[in-house]
């Protein structure tokens, strides 16, 4: 069996392994429950230098409050709820049909297709910056939801086709050939039996592509200026304060803005279950 | 109902040819068994008549159509895989009915087949449920439940039993057959097994480097091989083959010396060898007797399967020859043993290894 289970291994690796987890574990989660504690910390303790300290008091709920007092958090989460909804179905429906493509058909160029949509994953989208800022000004789409949901749709297509087609190609193509032979069309074919054989990589890419374009930021300050278009990342900027840094509400508002990427993935979960395809060929 | 018609068909990918230029007749209602080594073009042949792949020159017809620029789905066929290619998310229902949902059938329509091919193989109480809920003989069923449905004039089988168990293969074997029996359709059948080719085909068609070495009825191909190589392919377990030089011995015989020096004397049955020409000398396991006089052999090998008993021998000269004797012989290994061999049973192969004579026994 592989992994061997940690029960059988020498007494001393055991309790090294039980001695070091919990460190690792705690380590790697430091700067999560510095935000959670932050977050509850009355303003007090951070004027007092109180940083990792125990809290001297519970301040959750006014902090909260605050942030949902002081700032237009709550338009900038819509905001956001419009930017990734729109681009999580923009990327995976328009990769559901590019994989599907390059999957299935055999035409001259479709490696060099593949090749140009996963080479654009490698572009550092800092260089694009600039000349994407122009293109969006010229087509009058700069500082609108519209333009952020299309220009994070092109980015991330590239990643989502890698990922659908290889899925696609994962599937027995036999299915594909039986349906053929029985007269159905191909598009009630990628409808009927390749899409609901997808479902687990839909649901994996949809998570994963709600948390990249949610936690946006870089995009958001480039081609968002108004606060009619701000998604949470960038809004959050508001919270800064004139002559401190509230960190207290910093924190709580990131706790706000990291919850619906959660969330998504909860809800999400029981779509992943693999086995989807089991049956489908030899047993 | 329809007759399949292959016409100097041949097949290549980029380069490298796969289909040699294939000429073939297939009755209308006929049981045709494609078998052949892996890598021989049986499938890939299959494949090009259920328009599955292209064919690079030739011609196709099913039925007296040409069908080179004909859609899969319109040829009339209907394929079962060797792997099923059931949907897996689908009922057993919807796995046969979903071809004739999608081409604009009306339930009402659909309904009666379902049954009826339901009914034929067993799966009535089965239609609810998942392909992952049924075992392989089952699934095996469903998948030729659905090409029943479409009521095609001509069904392709690609390997179907490879994955079965040995059991589950013979009974599937025989409800194979008896489909055949029942719908009267054209049938064409792709196996590596001979003993499948044998038992179900009507005609079979030996396949090997993407060119027909023999086509023929199975027993035909039994004691008429027309070459070495479906001489060797045909027969379990494999005909032995042992080099020799033939020479005329008049009166139409021909005297063959086999390479440990022991001679035999053929009926040349019209046929002629010149002096001194070297052969092969095939001769089927079942038609040699151990314990008469003929060739002399050592004992390798015993095997004893209570009907029979086979024995693996080397001749003076190293070259193997295998022996089927009856279920009660004896013989130890590293014994001697005297292989009494039967020249009507001989078959005669020239440098070639084409047939000179046949060691028909039907003559």
């Amino acid at each position: 069996m592989f992994p061997r289970p940690i029960q059988k291994s020498a007494p001393w690796l055991q309790a090294s392994y039980k001695v070091l987890l919990p460190i690792a574990l705690i380590v790697w989660l430091l700067p999560l429950i510095g935000i959670a504690v932050t977050s509850i910390r009355p303003s007090s303790d951070l004027a007092a230098g109180n940083y990792f300290g125990w809290p001297t008091r519970f301040a959750g709920v006014e902090n909260y409050t605050a942030v949902f007092q002081n700032s237009n958090i709550g338009w900038y989460i819509l905001n956001s709820f419009k930017v990734t909804i729109p681009t999580v179905i923009g990327a995976v429906g328009l990769s559901c049909l590019t994989g599907f493509a390059l999957a299935v058909y055999k035409f001259r160029l479709n490696l060099v297709v593949f090749f140009m949509f996963v080479a654009g994953n490698f572009v550092p989208f800092q260089i694009l910056a600039i000349p994407v800022r122009n293109l969006t000004v010229q087509l009058g789409l700069y500082d609108t939801i519209t333009g952020l949901v299309l220009f994070h749709v092109a980015f991330q297509t590239g990643f989502c086709t890698l990922f659908m087609r290889n899925f696609i190609k994962a599937l027995p193509f036999a299915l594909i050939e039986s349906a053929r032979v029985e007269g159905v069309s191909e598009w009630k074919i990628f409808r009927h039996i390749v899409l609901p054989l997808m479902r687990p990589a839909i649901a994996a890419l949809a998570v994963l592509i709600f948390t990249f374009v949610w936690n946006d930021y870089f995009w958001a300050t480039i081609m968002a200026q108004s606060a009619d278009v701000r998604p949470v990342t960038a809004g959050m900027n508001e919270l800064k304060g004139q002559w401190k840094v509230a960190w207290e509400l910093i924190t709580a508002a990131s706790i706000v803005a990291a919850l619906p990427p959660v969330a998504m993935f909860f809800l999400m979960q029981k779509h992943f279950i693999a086995g989807l395809t089991l049956g489908a060929t030899k047993g | 109902m329809a007759e399949v018609t292959l016409r100097a068909i041949t097949k290549s990918f980029g380069d490298v040819k796969i289909i040699k230029g294939v000429d073939l007749q297939i009755a209308d209602g006929e049981f045709c068994v494609f078998v052949g080594p892996s890598g021989c073009g049986k499938s890939t042949l299959l494949r090009m008549i259920a328009g599955l792949e292209d064919i690079t020159s030739g011609s196709l017809a099913i039925g007296g159509k040409e069908m080179a620029d004909v859609e899969p789905s319109d040829r009339g066929v209907a394929m079962v895989f060797q792997s099923y290619a059931l949907y897996p998310h689908m009922t057993v229902k919807d796995n046969i009915s979903f071809g004739l949902r999608m081409t604009g059938h009306k339930p009402a329509e659909i309904e009666p087949k379902l049954r009826r091919a339901a009914e034929m193989l067993q799966l009535t109480h089965l239609l609810d449920r998942k392909p992952s809920q049924l075992s392989g003989g089952q699934r095996q069923r469903v998948a030729i439940g659905r090409a029943i449905v479409r009521e095609p004039q001509v069904f392709l089988f690609d390997e179907p039993l490879s994955n079965l168990d040995a059991a589950l293969r013979v009974q599937m074997r025989t409800e194979i057959g008896k489909l055949h029996h029942d719908l009267g359709a054209t049938m064409i059948y792709v196996t590596h097994d001979q003993v499948e080719a044998m038992t179900m085909a009507d005609k079979i068609v030996v396949l090997n480097g993407g060119v027909i070495e023999q086509v023929g009825s199975p027993l035909e191909l039994y004691h008429r091989p027309r070459n070495l190589f479906v001489a060797g392919f045909i027969g379990s377990p494999k005909m032995n083959v042992i080099p020799g030089t033939a020479s005329p011995a008049g009166e139409g015989r021909i005297e063959v010396t086999l390479k440990d020096g022991a001679k035999v004397t053929l009926d040349g049955g019209g046929a002629t060898v010149s002096s001194g020409q070297s052969v092969t000398l095939g001769i089927r396991p079942e038609h040699l007797t151990p314990g008469r006089v003929g060739l002399k052999a050592t004992v390798r090998l015993a095997e004893y399967l209570g009907s029979e008993t086979m024995f693996y021998a080397a001749l003076a000269d190293g070259s193997e020859i295998a022996v089927k004797a009856d279920g009660l012989a004896k013989a130890a290994i590293g014994s001697s043993l005297d292989i009494g061999l039967n020249p009507a049973a001989c078959h005669l192969f020239d440098a070639n290894g084409m047939a000179i004579i046949h060691g028909d026994l039907t003559r």
